[in-house]
Parts: structure tokens; C-alpha cells; sequence
């Protein structure tokens, strides 16, 4: 259940080799072993498993300067699972009150209405325009998603698939476009899209935080609304909201919970978007779009095995458009959700890397699944457009 | 040590003097931290000569121990902080500071990635060939220091070969430069050689200039599955002996073959006793040689199984696995000793068989076998399926057998991995008490007060 206790064993089995030095955004530009999953591993044991080490503003600012990118994850030989490791650390120390009340209720708010609207959305949009919000964070759109689309969206003829479409709070608030993509895109190749009605915020950023209980609330809202849809698959346009539905919901309920069956059945029928639509094919050819991309592939991809190559093998199928990789795409760009509002420079650090890649291909349009890197890779790409994949197929069908 | 740290700071940016707990934690181990820690009172990240200059003269002026550190990826302790004292981590020194094609060699300073070097080298149709499996985040100041190798060591030598000429600062700050940029030199006592495995006992290795070779053209992987270990060991001898010589070839257990195979499709069949994963290089005609000459050979004396892979990225899944193995078999086990002892290349069946025997007669502990088959660098291994004090003197008692027969095949106890703490008593036994006092009177001289890295190399006290 997210218990720090229960990845006793998983902690144990780092070796101290040292290879996540590899792939590690944060050491990458800090270059301090203490900031490394080898340490933090090693300090969360020290400190909060055996009591050899105190609880220090020093070691909560370890526990804190993890983007939870999953990064280091991937590459460790051993695949400890250090972001489950590292926020269930921070549930230990901060039993969910990492934040103060006043950010602890907007956060809870703006969970449970899936982004800022209403009041909040208005209060947003004018604290943009005055400067108040971080620059990186993108003005709330005119018109939330879930106004413009609702309920059964069917297709012209019969349709050969149903699924339910999750809609994270970004695309719902911040990026619509993405959604009327993900649905249009779908019913075109025949795809029948149900938006279930009630869904909340997957989670994520309550993860991050430590606060399990929030976790858990999210939970209990998502898990019955979706299980209870009669569908071949949910489909997510956002990676981070899938890995918590894959792997993070079922893990975050006791292992009693009368809810984990629905939870596991739900985890089983999650799809990426671009994953999905790669998997089942496209019935409608695309017609032909001339446009170089490139494409950053978001950290919270590896819930599935066919993820990392799923956009380029779906773009694949648009003729005359051209990808341009990146030396690095895998690398992070230093968003992590909220991370770049608590830790700026290292953040800008971090991105600067990913910009200079992005301009050495010359590609007018960057390509990405995850919300929070296509908002901050975006502030500092003003001659570029960065978007979702889906919505570049839907482009080149006229959508 | 008081005042440490304000001092420090006056020579080096404050931000890279570090004296919390947790950070004196992190760097208090390199990888075999279950054996031995130590303590650090400060951590310092350098980030040119000058400043290494200036803490060392700081350091022997009040006579505070300094211990250099690269990745911290070592398996014998070399970068433990054993007395106290400074740490300097040299990551922080990681510029490539120029590849000169036409003299085939390159400068870079200490703390510059061993897989960021190769892939700027190979931009330029170079190679620098040591690979040590931990290259994607292990340092060449640390290569250096610990003269390390890895599975290329049978054609291409290991990193002492490429070392040409380094700038070193002394424990009393001077900076001095033996060798230079040219890959012979009769001058003098050797001292590039010296400095190359001193593991951060002379002074420390600020930068290194390495002799490179030409990038081979093509590549070809191939696995070869052997009914018997004396049947791979035959087949590696009669490999080398008739002229082929692969850029690799690496002798691989059972049990690292079904570890190997969560990376590997089609997965290896799992019922030969020995494996041989091999790299042939070269222009594609040669490799075309040494594939026939090594499929000749394997097919005369029977084994299971030859498998060539054509495609580049399909064999590279195959060294990918072979890199990550003791990862791998960490995340079945909770406790791995890696150990390097190296025999004479004919007398690897002999050592595997008799690791074999003692293999079968341990209960608490599990003892393999992997090696660079083709230069007789052996890496046994000891895995604890559970961590008690019984595993751990059963685990101790089998090291010291398994050196034992290692040096009474003529071996070395450490074939790349370097001594630091870990194999001390080891050294003795291989160089014998004249030797080991000559070791340390070389040390007295050049650190008459005995600040680098010490409790390194030899046993303390005798």
C-alpha cells in the first residue's frame, strides 16, 4: 500500500552500483552523489527503516529533489523501484502535509474538478495575465473540455471497438485540443468514445506529495466510474495518468480494499492513446501532411512495453511527414509535474539540455504526450509548437 | 576536525563543500559498501587543477587525510574514506578538452565519463577500446587509477595500454605532468605508469592523455552454447591459438544465461554448462574469416549450439544483458561479492572446475563463475540468498579459497577491479613482504605524511 515498510526488500536490492548516475535528471546537473537514487536509497533506509540517521531539513530536501521521473528505475539492473520507494518516504515524513493548508486545499480542489475552472479558472487566468503564476504554467483554456464533449460520441457506421476516455486535469483545462483530438481521431478510425461521467483527477500529484490519502480519494471516485463502463479499453492521452492506473492506483489501496479487484481491472484495460491506436491499427489512411517533427518521449512511459515507439510508429502511417530525432529523446526536461516550481534553477538546468537538442533537429513541432513537458518546454520554444501526437494525426485528417 | 569546512571554503565555491550527514553518508562507500564504510568530514567537488592544487596543499599542511573519487562504482573499496578527511569527488572535472585525430589521441580531464568519451571519439571514427561494464557512468580519472579493462582486454589490452601521459597533483599541491602525447617514451623511471593503479595513493589524477586507435568498420556477434566447461575452455584456447582474435569473448555460466535471457529473443536454450559470447571486429571481409575459422572450430569439436547475429541492434541486447548481469541476479539474491582474480588463459578449465567443486559444497551462500575467457580475467562471484552472519563467514572463508588457488594457478588476485581495502591482505599474499615493503617506501616518497587515500593497498601495521 505504498508503505515504506513493504519495500524493505526492494531497497535492499540495491547493489550501490552506481549505473542510475547514467540516466538520473538531477545528478546529471547537480553531479552530488547525495542526490542520486543509489543515495536516497541508502539515506530513506539509514534514516527511516533503521533510525541510524534523524529526520534533517537536509534529508527532506534529498527526499524532495526527485522528479519521481522513473528514470533511474529503468536503468537500475536490479529494478528497484525507487519512485514508489521515494514516495512512500515522503507519506512517512510528511504524512501527507508536504504542502501548507492554503496549497493543500487548492491542490485538493483542483484535483476533484480535474483543473482550474469555475472561479478558480477566472482567478487563474487573471493572476496569469498579472504575472503572478510561474511563466512556465499555461493560461487555462476558454472552455474546459468537459463542456464541449460528453457522454457517447459514435460512429458513422458500426463501430469495431468501444472505450472510455480518461481526461487528466491538463487536457481538460489547459489542453482541449488534445482531447477533441483523441476523439476525433478514434471515431474516425472507428472507434466508439464514451467519457465517463465523475471522473476526477488520476492522482498524480497526490502521489508526488506523499499524500496517500488523497491518493486514495482520487481512487475511490475514478476507479468505480471507469470499471463500470462496458468498453474494450479506457484510453489516457496523458502517460502519467496512465502509469498511475497501470501500475500506482492498485498499489496505493490496502490490500484488502473491496475496491482492488475493480482497480486491477481497470489497470488491465488502460491504453496510451497513440499506444492503443498503433495497436489496433488505423482503418482511415491518413492523408498526406508535410511537416517535420520531433518527438520527447515523457519519463512515466514504461507501464507498457509498446509505449516508447508507439508515436513514432503511428505517425509513421502519415506520408510526406518527417521525424527528426533527438540525440537524446528520452532524456527529462526538468518539468516533473509541479517539480519546476519548487526547484527552478535545477529545472531550467535540466531543460536547457532538452532545448538545445530541440533546436539542433530544426523541427518546427515537438511532439509529446505528457502535458506538464509540452507546458514548460513550450515557454522557452516561442518559434516552435509543441503538442500532442494525436493531435498531429488529426491534423492530417483534416480533423 | 574543526573549522574544516570554513576553511575549504575559502578555496574552493562554497556550494561544493558539503559537510551535511547525509551527504558525508552518501559518499561514506563506493560499491561494496556492506563490507566497510567510512566517514568523510567534508566533501569537495573540484572543478580544475588549481583548486585540486590548493586543497592538497591545505591537506598536507594540516595533515588531513584526501581520498579521490570518480563514479563510485568500485568493487574493492578504493574510494571508501577509511580515515576521515576530504573527499574529492572529481565529477565535477568532466571536460573532454580535445581529440587530435591525426596523432590518434586525446585529452580529458579525470572526471570526464567513460561512454561519453567513446561516443565522442567514435564521431570522429575513433575508438578508445577499454570497457569496463560499468563505461556508462564510471569516470577515466578512476580507469586510470585502477588501470581497469574490461571484456576488450583480450585484443586490445586494458587502460594502462592507452595511457600516455597525465597531469597529477602531488599531496603537497604541486602539479607535475610525466609522459606526454607520445605512445613511447624511454625517459626515466616511468612514472605515468606509476601514477596508472595507484588508486589515489600518490596524489591525485587530474588529467590523462589517452592513446586512441582507429574505429574497426563492422562488428558481428556470436554465442556459442558448450556441452562442458572444459569444452569452452578448449574452444576459447583453440580460438586464439588458431589466429582468430575477437575483439571480445566472454565465458558465461548457466546461471547468467537465464538471467541474460529476460533481455535476449529467442531466448538462449538453458542446458549447456558454458557459454561464450563473442565480438569479432574488423573490415567485414575479416570478419567473415574469423567467423568461419570460429564456426570450423566449434563445429569439429561438437558443442551445442552456434548462433551468429547479423543484425547490429539484436546483438547489442546481447551485451546490454551481459553488462547488467550482476544486477540481475542482485534482484534474485540480497548480497553479491564480485571478485577479479585472473589466471594464465590455459588454466581457466582448471580454476572453473575447482570453483565448481567448492560451489557444490556451500550451503549458505551461492558461488559462480563469468569471466573475460580470452585473457583468463575470471570473475567469481558470491551471491547470499539471505544475509546472516553465517552466509556472510561462509562467503569470506570461499574468497579466500578461491584467491588461494587463483595465485597457485600463477594468477594475480586482481585482474581490473584495483586492491583498495577489500583485497589488502590478498596483496600480501601475491607480492610477498619484500615486495610490499618496497610498495611503501615508493608511497613514503611521495607522500611522506601519508595523506592520500589512506588504509589502501596494504595491511596496516605489518
Amino acid at each position: 500500500m505504498l508503505d515504506l515498510d513493504a519495500y524493505r526488500d526492494a531497497m535492499a536490492k540495491c547493489s550501490h552500483c552506481g549505473l542510475c548516475q547514467a540516466t538520473c535528471p538531477v545528478y546529471r546537473e547537480d553531479f552530488l552523489q547525495t542526490h542520486l537514487a543509489r543515495a536516497r536509497m541508502d539515506l530513506i533506509r539509514a534514516v527511516l527503516v533503521e533510525g541510524e540517521l534523524p529526520v534533517t531539513k537536509r534529508f527532506r530536501e534529498v527526499l524532495d529533489r526527485c522528479l519521481l521521473c522513473t528514470n533511474c528505475s529503468r536503468t537500475c539492473p536490479a529494478g528497484v523501484p525507487v519512485d514508489e520507494i521515494v514516495a512512500a518516504a515522503r507519506n512517512r515524513v510528511y504524512q501527507g502535509k508536504r504542502r501548507d493548508p492554503v496549497r493543500r486545499r487548492l491542490l485538493r480542489r483542483f484535483m476533484g474538478q480535474r483543473g482550474m475552472k469555475g472561479l478558480m479558472g477566472k482567478a487563474g487566468t487573471v493572476a496569469h495575465k498579472m504575472g503572478w503564476t510561474p511563466a512556465e504554467l499555461a493560461p487555462p483554456a476558454s472552455k474546459p473540455f468537459e463542456k464541449r464533449y460528453k457522454g457517447r460520441i459514435s460512429t458513422e457506421g458500426k463501430a469495431r471497438a468501444r472505450v472510455a476516455y480518461f481526461v487528466g486535469c491538463a487536457t481538460n483545462t489547459l489542453y482541449p485540443d488534445t482531447g477533441k483530438a483523441v476523439v476525433d481521431v478514434l471515431v474516425h478510425n472507428n472507434i466508439e468514445v464514451v467519457i465517463p461521467e465523475g471522473q476526477v483527477c488520476c492522482g498524480m500529484p497526490a502521489l508526488a506529495d506523499g499524500d496517500l490519502a488523497l491518493v486514495q480519494e482520487m481512487a475511490r471516485k475514478n476507479v468505480p466510474v471507469l470499471a463500470a463502463c462496458d468498453v474494450d479499453a479506457i484510453v489516457t492521452d496523458c502517460t502519467s495518468c496512465g502509469l498511475m492506473f497501470k501500475s500506482k492506483v492498485v498499489k496505493a489501496l490496502p490490500a484488502d480494499d473491496p475496491l482492488r479487484p475493480r482497480a486491477e481491472a481497470v489497470a488491465a484495460k488502460i491504453w496510451e492513446v497513440t499506444d492503443y491506436l498503433d495497436h489496433v491499427g488505423l482503418t482511415a489512411d491518413p492523408p498526406p501532411l508535410a511537416e517535420s517533427y520531433t518527438y520527447h518521449m515523457p519519463c512515466h512511459r514504461s507501464w507498457t512495453p509498446t509505449l516508447d515507439d508507439a508515436p513514432r510508429s503511428l505517425l509513421g502511417n502519415i506520408p510526406e511527414a518527417e521525424l527528426v530525432e533527438l540525440e537524446e529523446p528520452d532524456r527529462c526536461c526538468g518539468a516533473g509535474g509541479t517539480f519546476f516550481m519548487d526547484f527552478k534553477e535545477l529545472a531550467e538546468g535540466i531543460r536547457s539540455a532538452k532545448l538545445a537538442d530541440i533546436r539542433r533537429t530544426g523541427a518546427k513541432t515537438v511532439l509529446t504526450q505528457c502535458p506538464a513537458c509540452r507546458s514548460f518546454l513550450r515557454t522557452r520554444l516561442e518559434d516552435r509548437r509543441v503538442t500532442h501526437p494525436i493531435v498531429l494525426l488529426a491534423e492530417a485528417y483534416n480533423l | 576536525m574543526k573549522g574544516l569546512a570554513k576553511d575549504l571554503k575559502r578555496l574552493v565555491a562554497s556550494e561544493r563543500v558539503r559537510t551535511d550527514p547525509e551527504d558525508l553518508f552518501a559518499y561514506s562507500a563506493d560499491a561494496t559498501y556492506y563490507i566497510k564504510r567510512g566517514r568523510p568530514d567534508a566533501v569537495v567537488l573540484p572543478e580544475n587543477t588549481k583548486e585540486v592544487s590548493a586543497l592538497l596543499k591545505y591537506a598536507f599542511h594540516h595533515a588531513v587525510p584526501v581520498t579521490p573519487r570518480g563514479a563510485g562504482t568500485g568493487l574493492s573499496g578504493g574510494c571508501t574514506p577509511l580515515r576521515g578527511g576530504i573527499v574529492l569527488d572529481m565529477k565535477r572535472m568532466g571536460r573532454i578538452l580535445d581529440i587530435n585525430r591525426r596523432n590518434m589521441s586525446a585529452g580529458v580531464e579525470a572526471g570526464v565519463v567513460l561512454a561519453d568519451f567513446h561516443k565522442a571519439v567514435k564521431k570522429q571514427g575513433l575508438f578508445y577500446p577499454p570497457n569496463p561494464q560499468s563505461m556508462n557512468v564510471c569516470t577515466l580519472g578512476g580507469n586510470v587509477a585502477t588501470r581497469a579493462c574490461g571484456p576488450h582486454g583480450v585484443k586490445y589490452g586494458a587502460t594502462g595500454d592507452y595511457v600516455m601521459g597525465l597531469e597529477v597533483v602531488l599531496p603537497d599541491g604541486s602539479v607535475i605532468a610525466p609522459g606526454g602525447l607520445v605512445s613511447r617514451s624511454s625517459a626515466g623511471y616511468d612514472l605515468t605508469h606509476l601514477f596508472t593503479g595507484s588508486e589515489g595513493t600518490l596524489g591525485v589524477i587530474t588529467k590523462a592523455n589517452l592513446r586512441l586507435l582507429a574505429l574497426p568498420p563492422a562488428h558481428r556477434t556470436a554465442m556459442v552454447t558448450c556441452e562442458t566447461i572444459e569444452q569452452a575452455g578448449e574452444a576459447v584456447s583453440e580460438i586464439l591459438a588458431g589466429g582468430t582474435l575477437p575483439a571480445m569473448i566472454e565465458f558465461l555460466p548457466r546461471m547468467a544465461i537465464a538471467a541474460m535471457n529476460r533481455y535476449i529473443t529467442p531466448p538462449l536454450v538453458t542446458e549447456g554448462k558454458a557459454y561464450l559470447l563473442i565480438d569479432l571486429d574488423g573490415t567485414r571481409d575479416e570478419i567473415q574469416a574469423q567467423a568461419d575459422q570460429i564456426l570450423g572450430i566449434c563445429r569439429r569439436m561438437g558443442v551445442l549450439d552456434i548462433r551468429v547475429i547479423e543484425d547490429e541492434q539484436e546483438a547489442a541486447t546481447y551485451w546490454t544483458a551481459r553488462s547488467n548481469i550482476g544486477g540481475m541476479l542482485l534482484a534474485m539474491m540480497k548480497k553479491a561479492i564480485n571478485e577479479d582474480v585472473a589466471v594464465p588463459r590455459d588454466r581457466i578449465p582448471e580454476f572453473v572446475r575447482e570453483i565448481q567443486a567448492m560451489a557444490s559444497t556451500l550451503s549458505r551462500v551461492v558461488l559462480g563463475i563469468a569471466g573475460h575467457a580470452g585473457d583468463g580475467n575470471m570473475h567469481p562471484s558470491i551471491f547470499f540468498p539471505e544475509v546472516n552472519s553465517d552466509a556472510e563467514n561462509e562467503a569470506e572463508a570461499v574468497i579466500r579459497k578461491v584467491v588461494r588457488l587463483g595465485l597457485s594457478l600463477g594468477g594475480t588476485v586482481s585482474g581490473e577491479h584495483g586492491i583498495g581495502f577489500h583485497k589488502a591482505e590478498f596483496l600480501h599474499w601475491e607480492l610477498g613482504e619484500v615486495q610490499i615493503r618496497l610498495l611503501k617506501r615508493i608511497k613514503k616518497a611521495f607522500d611522506p605524511k601519508g595523506i592520500m587515500n589512506p588504509g589502501k593497498l596494504w595491511k596496516e601495521g605489518r
